[in-house]
């Protein structure tokens, strides 16, 4: 930071420990030297997020760098009337999502940007309406797919000289919720893929600014089935930094086990429909069988299955009893020997490892550039968590390895997953024998003072991004989620390209995509 | 006159079209339960005991859906192929003795093992032209995969049926199962091996089962069909692996022939021939729970470089055995 300091010193304004983060100030027109200083400050930088935000008369935008596992963000601003700012995706290729979305969403024209088309809403929105500007009216729009006796316009696949395109999706059997990617296909070979996502877009960033932050622990919980825990905690952790408020040690070990269970059955829900994407029908069979016991280890916890609804403002909803212990270590122990006997599975199984090695294969520099996050990026050679970054809830007490491979195919994707279901099961057992003693949630005022906190949680899928404005009332002025899919879906454009097209489910399941959060 | 009688029995009741019919449910609840179990799940239950309904109540149930036919299809071939390709392989059936003759009795004849391979080609045929006339891409890709796959399989698949023709020194799938005194397995079990792995490609399972890998192309051949129509593609499958299932029996299990305790020995030897067939309906479902799904040039790469090379391996070990060392041990 220092040596940041001194580069950027003249042209900037850096406000100390605000957002408890560091945190630049910059004049629109600066932003992309102070955003390309930072990012050649660190090999290992990425862009994290693209926040906008309504300031009345301006809009402000904040560029979230993750530089040597901190976040650090450059705030400027651009005038509502005209908002423009030259593109960054030139630095960063990993901006081009993100800015898209802020374009979409806030109307800000990324000068430089070399496709700005919708990302996430849908074709037939109105112009110049921007749904997360505060003085849009957005009540009482009506797009097609909610009034279907409106003209469609079909596209049909053309052909391109020896290119053919070939749309998959939005409905598709390879997945599982509705997406499109156009793929440029000559002969089997992949040779151009774009993704469109917002198909399932739920506005979910600004219907949480009409909710108290306590319904909107709720409504974030549904943001992804899978992963629900991990949103709950994230925005959880956001509003207690602006809070004031500190989670008692148990409430913080027992968030820890919600979101590892979390993680368990995230993880084994993945191989197991890996190896249905590859047509492994026992291995899909075998892994949900075994998930089975994790879901009912979530609902010995916290009263339900899959939308846990345990974390909440101030702690956890409920107490773990003496007796659930063994119950756990028990069935623990008994997957901890399976998940052996699927290692040494996918090991040695030659028609598994002719599917998934040497397939898909992301280079660690695409890696950094496209800013994946999570097991993707641990899989390519990028050591990142944020659970051994910036440690949360009781992450930072425990000990356990940081899984990573060289390799970044499909296979290295596979293995980094089943290698952290190990890693998991020795955390909660960890956390179970050094439970400490005392209350598991304090009490917390329904408003909360004005402020605003960024947080970042490891998700089963990679880094969980929230940024939660509040205003000084009981509901939050603005709340930004960028989800671990979000990050990583630029990436499947560098890993289908060039490849086959039967290898295009394979490879995109290895990825964990999970639409639902990305189109919040 | 009791003569056409006695044909008209065999072809429609015993051990012919009926009996086939049932064989090939039975089959299909077999390869169901014994699939549902290494999966560690229960398979079908609650149709019949033990769920041994079941595929009978799936082919009604389809028979009365609506019949669909899309637009864009090839009508007349969209309608007949499925049928067509069912037939051909009941046809083909027919030549294979069940109770001790083949199911007509005088249709065998010397060359009938080269017919019979010929009548499978021509159903594959059918089932290609069933996806080709969808005019769906996934249909049409699926029908695509049927031949492309069909074309690296066929030759080992006929190669490795030449090691038994050789060894009973005729062309004829009576004769060859009649002369196995000594199960084939026994003689040549390295053709065997490589002859079940060739059929998995054959009859479209795991680890060959790319037309129909649902993940990328929806049904395959089948994405555009519903109905009647569907469910004669789905015993049309069934009824290719019973056939699949009972050439090997044929070739290298000693056909029909074991030993006859009392009574009829047609009834011991449909009896010995329902246990083998049984038998390697259960080696193929081990297999197809076993592995994951190739993908279509690795398939072909395994068909052209490995199996074919090896077919052709076996093919001359085998005449060098059965010229020079099996006359010695005989």
């Amino acid at each position: 930071m220092a040596v940041l300091q001194k580069k950027l010193n003249n042209t900037v304004r850096i406000l100390p420990d605000y957002l408890g983060k560091a945190t630049i100030q910059v004049e629109a027109q600066l932003n992309r030297n102070v955003v390309k200083t930072l990012m050649e400050a660190d090999n290992d930088a990425g862009i994290a997020a693209i926040s906008g935000l309504d300031l009345g008369g301006k809009i402000g935008l904040m560029y979230h760098i993750r530089t040597n596992g901190a976040i650090v963000t450059i705030r400027t601003e651009v005038p509502k009337e005209n908002p423009k700012i030259s593109s960054i995706t030139d630095i960063s290729p990993g901006a081009s999502f993100h800015e898209r979305e802020v374009a979409d969403l806030f109307g800000v024209a990324f000068q430089g940007h070399p496709n700005l088309d919708r990302l996430v809403l849908p074709e037939d929105w109105p112009e110049n309406l921007y749904p997360l500007r505060k003085d849009a009216e957005i009540d009482g729009v009506v797009t097609k797919c909610e009034n279907p006796s409106a003209e469609t316009v079909e596209t049909q696949p053309q052909s391109d000289g020896t290119l053919v395109n070939m749309i998959v999706g939005p409905q598709h059997p390879a997945l599982l919720e509705p997406e499109k990617f156009s793929l440029k296909v000559e002969g089997e070979i992949v040779k151009e893929v774009e993704p469109r996502i917002g198909y399932v877009h739920r506005g979910i960033e600004k219907a949480a600014e009409r909710r108290t932050y306590l319904q909107d622990v709720y409504l974030v919980e549904r943001i992804c089935g899978i992963c629900n825990s991990c949103h709950a905690s994230a925005f959880v952790e956001t509003v207690e930094e602006i809070l004031g408020t500190q989670v008692p040690p148990r409430g913080k070990y027992l968030r820890t086990i919600i979101l590892e269970l979390n993680r368990l059955h995230s993880h084994l829900l993945l191989l197991g429909h890996a190896g249905l994407e590859i047509g492994y029908e026992t291995l899909f069979q075998y892994m949900w069988r075994d998930r089975e016991p994790i879901m009912d280890l979530t609902e010995l916890l916290t009263g339900n299955r899959v939308i846990a609804s345990s974390i909440t403002v101030g702690g956890v909803r409920r107490d773990l009893k003496e007796t659930h212990i063994p119950t756990i270590k028990n069935q623990l122990a008994i997957l901890r020997k399976k998940i052996k006997f699927y290692k040494n599975l996918f090991e040695s199984e030659p028609s598994f490892k002719v599917r998934t090695k040497n397939v898909g294969i992301l280079s660690r520099e695409d890696a950094i550039r496209l800013s994946v996050v999570g097991p993707v990026a641990r899989a390519s050679g990028v050591s990142m968590d944020v659970r051994k970054d910036a440690p949360y809830e009781a992450y930072g007490e425990i000990p356990f390895k940081l899984v990573t491979r060289s390799e970044g195919d499909t296979y290295a994707r596979l293995m980094v997953r089943l290698d952290e279901v190990i890693e998991s099961i020795n955390i909660i057992d960890y956390v179970l024998d050094h439970m400490p003693q005392g209350p598991y949630r304090v009490k917390v005022p329904r408003v909360v003072p004005a402020g605003e906190a960024v947080n970042r949680v490891e998700a089963p899928r990679g880094e969980l991004f929230y940024y939660v404005k509040s205003n000084g009332t009981a509901y939050p002025e603005r709340v930004k989620v960028r989800t671990p899919t979000f990050a990583n879906i630029p990436s499947f454009i560098k890993i289908a390209e060039g490849g086959n097209i039967a290898d295009v489910p394979a490879s995109f399941v290895s990825l964990d995509p999970c639409f639902s959060c990305t189109d919040r | 006159m009791i003569l056409s009688l006695d044909l008209i029995f065999r072809v429609l009741i015993f051990p012919g079209f009926t009996f086939i019919l049932f064989l090939t449910m039975f089959c299909d609840w077999v390869e169901r339960k014994i699939e549902a179990r290494m999966q560690n799940r229960v398979g079908p239950k609650f149709t019949g005991p033990a769920g041994i309904l079941q595929p009978f109540a799936d082919f009604i149930k389809l028979l009365i859906k609506e019949n669909i036919v899309p637009r864009d299809a090839k009508k007349t071939a969209f309608r007949f192929a499925p049928i067509l390709a069912f037939s051909v392989v009941v046809f083909a059936i027919c030549f294979l003795p069940v109770d001790g003759l083949a199911i007509i009795p005088n249709s065998a004849f010397a060359g009938d093992l080269i017919f019979v391979m010929a009548l499978i080609t021509v159903a594959n045929f059918l089932l290609f032209l069933s996806g080709w006339a969808s005019s769906s891409p996934y249909g049409a890709i699926g029908a695509a995969r049927v031949l492309t796959q069909f074309l690296g399989y066929d030759i080992p698949l006929f190669l490795l049926a030449l090691t038994p023709a050789f060894l009973a020194q005729s062309l004829s799938i009576t004769s060859i199962a009649a002369k196995q005194y000594l199960p084939f397995i026994l003689l040549a079990p390295w053709a065997f091996v490589l002859f079940v792995i060739t059929l998995q490609a054959e009859l479209e399972k795991d680890p060959f089962d790319v037309p129909l890998a649902e993940t990328e192309l929806v049904g395959g051949l089948e994405t555009e069909y519903c109905g009647g129509k569907l469910a004669f593609l789905h015993l049309t499958r069934d009824v290719q692996i019973v056939f699949g299932a009972a050439l090997v029996v044929e070739l290298f299990l000693g056909g029909p022939y074991g030993p006859v305790f009392f009574g009829l020995p047609a009834f011991w030897y449909s009896l010995w021939f329902v246990l083998k067939l049984l038998a390697v309906i259960v080696i193929s479902e081990y297999l197809t729970c076993l592995f994951a799904r190739l993908r279509i040039d690795q398939v072909l790469t395994a068909n052209w470089k490995i199996l074919l090379p090896l077919s052709l391996l076996s093919l001359i070990l085998t005449v060098a055995l059965a010229t020079w060392i099996y006359p010695l041990a005989v």
